[in-house]
């Protein structure tokens, strides 16, 4: 059955790509059409992924033989836990994406329908290969698809802004890729074979420098994919401007697909056979994790563009998803307490993967339908959409708090989770090591507080307060379709925060698979589903109850809704706000860069803020007849590393142009001496 | 008693006690404030009565908000009350958080549950289209991030030695778990008196008692509230200040009750009744003798406060 899922869902996926041959002359059957595919491919992708997660851990992987291209490489196909863990995650928001897609896409009437079917049904598929690869070839190729698919998404509204965003995802992929292939063909060099399973063996032997070499090589290359900081600037600008179901997939999902790499890299194929891994791993990976976080959330405070925003927030939640991972490489196999510890960690990075999944896909596919109502992404242009879309308003709140990491939605659950594996964990390592750690967990702290400072700007600026432009004040509630698939994914989000105990299952595989030993199960819902567990060594440790913590939310508010507020429900009046005696207007709406003002301010050396204030004076000084204020930050990364990048290139680039002179003679002179050249370095062997 | 009554019922018992002392302890503060102000001062009674008086009364509703703004004062309240159930008032049989079928207790989920209560509360004065609400949900969401990482310091720098960051395990086990009360306690106590300057909305960080807009973060924030909705929020705020109070004691004054004999509650009573007292007297004082912080100073302040807790971590651990 197993291998028949896997066939029917690449099948699916395929058939939805051959879909856009029926063209853009019957372009609503087309989109129907290849999201049905997309819908069946993701659920037999579901399916499956559930059954070889519940089906035990120590069960053996799907192995498929691929039919035989290459002269050099076979093609195979291994699902194993790891794998269909992130299969899992890809099937869910696929899933939502595909309710979600058709009647966003025809209200965006912007690109061609086969464009939308062959480019989402390929990326979906180029991801699902890449959980699947089962050697290093299929790997890279699928890993190709994937950015290529991705790209055609990113412009395939064919907007001035989306091309150049395009060229500059492409230029990061690529680099990103390059370095893969390296890592890649080096490993290959050694194993004989493309195989991961020769490469693992091959790996084994590798000298130390070596493995550390290939690792951070590849750690750049998968960075690079997911916007790991200083490598995001592609993220914030390619996310946004895919149509909102696939940014959904390209935020929620894609990213995830480097954190499978590194993962798979990482703990897998470069793990040495024996012992713990080299601890500057661990902590590398650490340390970029708590800077992407810290950094992708603030500069998401300071963006305008809802979708933007969300994108930056990506940067963010990779890095929380880096820190469990860090951890968990950090104390990867070295017994006892820090095994349990590194599985805890691993427990977190991975539930985090899988919320993340859920709520950026619903907050992305919530921005969409602010989209669709008002073609405005703008938030200073929005506002009092609650009113008019009450159904977005309130998913879009769960989202918020969710991925605000607050009780009881399932942000909280995986951030609760990556807090206590850092305490325990820096109990254990004591001394400097153990306060490294803690300053990690005073950056994971940060970034939750300012990501809660974030929504309640995106939220409250976009659907709270009075309409500030007249797309706003005329916007209408998305098609049930579209409210269709943000329901799915907030349930997700719901379920697992009240009860995430029922999740652990499905996080056996994966760890177990990773770090051998016990699985989550056994050591977080030690006592039974309801309750988590955070512990290193038995008797000690914080065990917390989500489900009771929900209920009892949910039963004092009940209470006070009931004994306070219902009976008094009929002596309401409504009366405008009191604004110092003028009539109120949606100017006196606090806006979003007013909002972000104090921690603009206090963050100025991160923000570098740029103010230009033209006034325009009437006959005195003291009457301004107009006023001109424009307020800009910097992303750091961009002017002091990109652009200086950017220059040399330019400055290299204009003189060899001043070289080309057009003369025959003088090309034939280049070629031979760079013959000459060549031949006196390499020539003597 | 059934053992499993008992789970249930001592949790329920300090909630209780926490929610119905919670104006109490507004009121005593507000008449110390008073007398040291050389004024006679409301009753301490007083917040019981504008309570009840919010209560019987009528909304006003600005015709700009719409659901939220209804249902955010009972989640905000709901959220206040089960922070409440996490925080040991008197009893604290030191085991019970590890090994009891319904864990109440972990100092994360207090912060988180006061994070969320902020975070709606500030939604709500966004709903309203004022721009004193949103100036308030503004500062309050600045001051909460500078809060945050000082607060997990401070739980942690405790954390790392109980093995827990369940308080009810932390406030159990009082001398036998820490050694003695060292340096490193005073600096996590240090900062923690600062947040909760700033996490009570007092001065030097907010001024509970204005509503002049240049100086308010929490107070703006309730502006458009009336009636019943404004009570909850009220109520909520006073519940977040006894239990910020009982949540001091429990990290550093851990004289509990561990059995249920009546000696012993009434001693572990004693201990969190006087405790109170003595630090509402120290909020009355600072809010006395301080003038509040320009806004913008606040981070400095703040930031005494981060590093002298990452120093009480540093202490712990090297």
């Amino acid at each position: 059955m197993s291998i028949g899922g896997l066939w029917i869902m690449l099948g699916a996926y395929g058939a939805g790509a051959a879909v856009s041959i029926l063209g853009s002359r019957w372009g609503n059957a087309t989109r129907v059409l290849g999201h049905v595919a997309l819908f069946l491919g993701a659920l037999a992708g579901l399916a499956l992924a559930i059954q070889r997660l519940t089906g035990g851990a120590l069960q053996t992987a799907i192995h498929v033989e691929l039919p035989h291209l290459f002269p050099f490489a076979n093609l195979v196909l291994t699902l194993d836990g790891l794998s269909a863990f992130f299969l899992l995650i890809v099937s869910i928001v696929t899933i939502a994406a595909a309710i979600y897609g058709p009647a966003y896409l025809k209200a965006h009437s912007g690109s061609s329908p086969a464009v939308e079917v062959l480019g989402i049904n390929i990326f979906v598929a180029s991801m699902a290969l890449v959980l699947c690869a089962g050697d290093a070839m299929t790997f890279l190729l699928a890993w190709e698809g994937m950015t290529l698919a991705s790209y055609v998404l990113v412009v395939s509204e064919g907007k001035e802004s989306n091309t150049r965003a395009g060229l500059i995802y492409m230029i990061m992929a690529h680099a990103g890729t390059a370095l893969l292939m390296v890592v890649f063909l080096t490993l290959a060099v050694h194993a004989g074979s493309f195989d991961f399973a020769a490469i693992r063996t091959a790996a084994a032997a590798l000298s130390g420098t070596e493995r550390s070499v290939l690792f951070f090589l590849a750690l750049v290359g998968l960075g690079a994919k997911a916007g790991v900081v200083p490598l995001h600037i592609w993220l914030p600008q390619a996310h946004p401007a895919a149509p909102s179901h696939a940014s959904a997939l390209m935020s929620g999902v894609m990213l995830k697909m480097a954190i499978y790499g590194i993962l798979r890299l990482g703990l897998d194929l470069l793990a040495p056979a024996t012992g713990p891994l080299p601890p500057s791993w661990g902590w590398i990976v650490l340390a970029l994790g708590a800077i992407s976080a810290i950094i992708g959330v603030l500069y998401a405070l300071q963006q305008h563009d809802l979708k933007r925003l969300l994108a930056f927030h990506s940067v963010e939640n990779v890095g929380i998803i880096l820190m469990g991972v860090g951890m968990a490489m950090l104390l990867a196999h070295r017994g006892g307490v820090a095994d349990a510890l590194a599985a805890l960690g691993l427990a977190a990075a991975l539930l985090h993967t899988l919320n993340h999944a859920a709520f950026k896909g619903l907050l992305f596919l919530c921005a969409g339908v602010v989209q669709t109502a008002t073609h405005i992404l703008n938030m200073e242009e929005l506002g009092g959409l609650a009113r008019r879309m009450p159904w977005t308003a309130w998913l879009f709140l769960i989202g918020a708090v969710a991925i605000s990491a607050l009780p009881p939605l399932n942000g909280f659950v995986s951030e609760w989770m990556t807090f206590q594996t850092l305490i325990l964990a820096s109990a254990y390592l004591r001394s400097g090591s153990g306060l490294a750690v803690i300053a990690v967990a005073a950056a994971l702290a940060l970034t939750g507080g300012l990501a809660a400072a974030c929504f309640v700007k995106a939220f409250g600026v976009t659907f709270l307060g009075r309409p500030r432009s007249t797309h706003a004040a005329e916007a209408v509630e998305g098609a049930p379709s579209m409210l269709a698939g943000m329901v799915l994914l907030a349930t997700v989000c719901v379920v697992i925060g009240i009860m995430p105990g029922y999740a652990m299952v499905f996080l056996d595989s994966p760890v177990m698979r990773l770090l051998g030993g016990v699985g989550p199960s056994q050591l977080v819902t030690a006592r039974g589903p309801l309750v988590l567990l955070a512990s290193g060594s038995p008797g000690t440790g914080t065990a917390v109850s989500m489900t009771a913590a929900a209920v009892l939310l949910g039963v004092v508010a009940l209470v006070a809704w009931i004994v306070v507020v219902w009976p008094r429900t009929l002596a309401r009046r409504r009366e405008p706000t009191w604004t110092c005696g003028m009539a109120p207007q949606s100017r006196f709406d606090y806006t979003a860069t007013a909002f972000a003002k104090p921690l603009r301010f206090i963050f100025a050396l991160l923000y570098q803020p740029k103010r230009t204030v033209r006034k325009k004076t009437g006959s005195t000084p003291y009457v301004l007849s107009q006023l001109h204020w424009q307020s800009d930050v910097v992303d750091l990364a961009l002017v002091h590393f990109y652009n200086h990048i950017q220059a040399g290139v330019t400055r290299v680039a204009n003189a060899i142009r001043q070289r080309s002179t057009g003369r025959i003679h003088d090309y034939i002179g280049f070629v031979l001496i760079t013959l000459l050249i060549t031949l006196l370095v390499f020539g003597r062997g | 008693m059934d053992p499993t009554l008992t789970r249930w019922i001592w949790p329920l018992v300090q909630t209780a006690l926490l929610v119905l002392l919670g104006p109490l302890v507004t009121g005593l503060i507000q008449k110390m404030k008073a007398r040291l102000q050389c004024r006679r001062g409301a009753g301490i009674l007083q917040p019981y009565r504008d309570l009840l008086k919010l209560l019987r009364k009528g909304t006003v509703q600005s015709d700009t908000s719409g659901s939220f703004f209804r249902v955010v004062p009972v989640l905000v309240l709901g959220a206040t009350c089960a922070a409440a159930t996490l925080v040991p008032v008197f009893f604290a049989p030191g085991t019970a958080g590890y090994a009891s079928l319904l864990p109440l207790g972990d100092a994360l989920l207090l912060a988180g549950w006061f994070a969320l209560a902020r975070f709606l509360t500030a939604i709500a004065a966004l709903d309203a289209g004022g721009a004193f609400g949103g100036m308030g949900a503004s500062r309050e969401m600045t001051v909460a991030t500078l809060v945050e990482p000082a607060l997990i310091l401070v739980i942690f720098s405790v954390a790392i030695v109980a093995g827990t960051t369940d308080l009810r395990v932390i406030a159990g086990h009082p001398v036998g778990m820490r050694g003695s009360f060292g340096a490193a306690d005073l600096l996590a106590l240090f900062a923690m008196l600062i947040l909760l300057l700033a996490e009570t909305g007092r001065i030097p960080v907010d001024n509970p008692d204005t509503h002049l807009e240049l100086t308010m973060l929490h107070e703006g924030m309730l502006l458009e509230h009336s009636g019943p909705g404004l009570g909850c929020l009220v109520l909520a705020h006073h519940i977040k200040q006894i239990v910020l109070i009982a949540f001091v004691q429990a990290l550093f004054f851990p004289w509990k009750a561990a059995t249920a004999t009546s000696h012993a509650l009434i001693m572990g009573l004693g201990a969190f009744l006087l405790g109170t007292l003595a630090l509402s007297v120290f909020l009355a004082i600072v809010e006395s003798s301080y003038a509040k912080l320009r806004f913008f100073n606040l981070p400095q302040f703040l930031s005494i406060s981060l590093l002298s807790s990452f120093l009480a971590v540093a202490l712990r651990l090297l």
